[in-house]
């Protein structure tokens, strides 16, 4: 479907993306992730033609972004990060614009419009000027627009960013039905968001593509990293002895103590999975677990996990 | 072509939905108005026989050259400056068109507008038909040189609405290009040789002059028309500028 090859844009002497290399297939709906800054925006304008590369080139159904930019471009719903809107033109005369630059005629137009109003639950606005709408119906118009010509490849930035809880669960819905008939690459910063809708994931970090693979397969690899906590009914001197004695712990640590017990966060040797080991220990000495579970790594974790990594395997 | 006549469409409605088209349209008509009442009270003072009032409005004035170039920028200044505000710039340029045509359409948006200003005004023509005859040439080259005129003055106002972000930098930087065009022909007093006979060439006082009087000289076209097709081409290369950014 749509495959960037070496794509790499500086901006004057900061970098911007480089060497980003990988390929997306019919019906997949991808995920980047990344935190602010690392590069997502700056790829998917590569992708869509907004921007030219330095380097590289995007192909999107055999056709190049740079060779043949309108055939390309038409291929592709794009929603731009903060999605911008013209604030004086009603929701009806914004999509019946874009259906025409988009090269849709006459009835067409029409049918499209009441299609994707419909789609997107933004039919009963579509008299209003757009300054005057929510946010939410805001994002809404967007992916309206993104979808008016029914382009095979729908790029949406950050489709999610700035809504409230209820507006983001809609707006997830609306692009989870769009899984059918559209491949998606989206983009967040939000980890959770990825494991709602996404298959695969990329991960972008300091403009280099740095992970490339399922959820699955990225989760087991930030999970196995992870650190145990684990509460110990039991002072915290002799939970401390015990857990010493465990081989496959790197290191442990007291966390603030529970009502009960007393707490640890635990760091494994080879980053695997120790709890068994733990589970055994425990029953030997007769020390009961009243918790145990792998810690939940925020985002940041991860990323300064898989980026460490990344880092060190250069090195070495 | 699709692509530039909704661009056009859209264009309008942004002019026609916001105040800003009636107060540029009613300043023109009350100035033109009054231009023409002075044309007029003038012309008809015994001893001034022979002068038709057309060719005095076409360029004859100081107020029309004072009228058009600020006119002009301040229906240019939007086009291009607000899309990157706003950051529509970005929808824009990913729909499947060619940066030509976005600034086709554009331009014939600001132009169009232009037109139906000057449009306006051929009520004057009428009511001179009133009350006697008229010389129709003159008065068809006359606004001819306008509209062509003004394409020219637009694909200015165009070009700095396309490299800046904020409308009265586009507007002010236009109106600077254009005080300077006009300024040129200054050069002719102080110069001799080729550069005097290259501003005298330039000299749109003289194109002006030129129309009003029913002359449509084919280098006054030429000039015309190069000139606006130069700054369309500057304004598309500013927009393609803006990719490899």
């Amino acid at each position: 479907m749509i495959q960037a090859r070496g794509l790499t844009k500086t901006y004057g002497s900061s970098r911007g993306v480089s060497d980003v290399t990988f390929s997306v297939g019919k019906g997949e709906i991808v995920g980047f992730l990344g935190p602010n800054g690392a590069g997502k925006t700056t790829t998917m304008r590569l992708l869509t033609g907004y921007l030219y590369p330095n380097d590289g080139d995007a192909v999107i159904e055999d056709i190049s972004i740079l060779e043949r930019p309108k055939d390309a471009r038409k291929l592709i719903g794009y929603l731009p990060e903060n999605n911008p809107l013209y604030e004086d033109l009603t929701v009806g005369e914004y999509l019946d614009f874009r259906a025409r630059v988009k090269g849709l005629r006459g009835r067409e137009i029409k049918k499209r419009i009441e299609d994707v109003a419909e789609r997107c639950s933004i039919a009963d606005v579509r008299k209003k000027l757009i300054g005057s709408c929510s946010k939410g119906y805001r994002q809404r118009i967007g992916i309206a627009d993104a979808l008016i010509n029914d382009p095979p490849l729908l790029i949406l930035d950050e489709p999610t960013q700035g809504l409230d809880p209820a507006q983001i669960h809609h707006t997830r819905e609306l692009i989870k039905s769009l899984i059918a008939e559209h491949t998606i690459i989206l983009s967040t910063h939000i980890l959770s968001e990825m494991e709602a809708i996404c298959t695969r994931a990329l991960l972008i970090h300091k403009g280099r593509l740095q992970f490339d693979g399922t959820l699955d397969s990225m989760r087991a690899e930030l999970a196995c990293q992870g650190r145990v906590k684990v509460t110990l009914l039991c002072d915290a001197e002799k939970g401390a002895g015990l857990l010493s004695k465990i081989a496959s712990v790197e290191k442990f640590e007291a966390e603030p103590a529970p009502p009960r017990g007393a707490a640890f966060s635990l760091t494994p040797k080879d980053s695997g999975d120790i709890r068994e080991e733990i589970f055994w220990k425990c029953f030997d000495e007769r020390v009961p677990i009243l918790e145990m579970g792998l810690e939940k790594q925020s985002l940041e974790e991860a990323f300064l996990m898989l980026t460490r990594e990344q880092a060190l395997e250069e090195n070495s | 072509m699709n692509g530039v006549l909704a661009i056009i469409r859209k264009e309008l409605s942004h002019y026609f939905f916001a105040p800003m088209a009636y107060i540029v349209m009613g300043s023109f008509l009350l100035m033109n108005g009054f231009v023409f009442y002075v044309i007029l009270a003038a012309v008809s003072r015994a001893g001034s026989a022979g002068a038709s009032p057309m060719a005095i409005m076409f360029g004859g004035t100081f107020f029309f050259w004072l009228i058009t170039i600020i006119m002009i920028p301040v229906i240019t200044m939007k086009l291009g400056a607000e899309e990157r505000k706003q950051g529509t710039i970005e929808t824009l340029l990913t729909a499947p068109l060619s940066d030509l045509e976005i600034v086709l359409g554009k331009f014939s948006a600001a132009f169009v507008f232009y037109f139906l200003c000057w449009l306006l005004t051929f009520v004057y023509v009428l009511v001179l038909r009133a009350y006697g005859e008229i010389d129709w040439g003159p008065v068809f080259s006359g606004y001819l040189g306008t509209l062509l005129l003004g394409m020219f003055f637009i694909s200015i106002g165009m070009f700095t609405t396309m490299i800046s972000k904020n409308q009265i930098v586009a507007a002010i930087f236009a109106l600077a290009i254009l005080t300077m065009l006009m300024g040129s022909t200054l050069f002719t007093f102080i110069m001799s040789g080729t550069g005097r006979e290259i501003f005298a060439y330039a000299d749109l006082l003289g194109v002006m002059e030129n129309f009003a009087r029913g002359v449509i000289d084919t280098r006054n076209l030429v000039y015309l028309l190069s000139g606006t097709c130069l700054f369309v081409a500057l304004s598309v290369k500013a927009l393609e500028a803006k990719r490899w950014q």
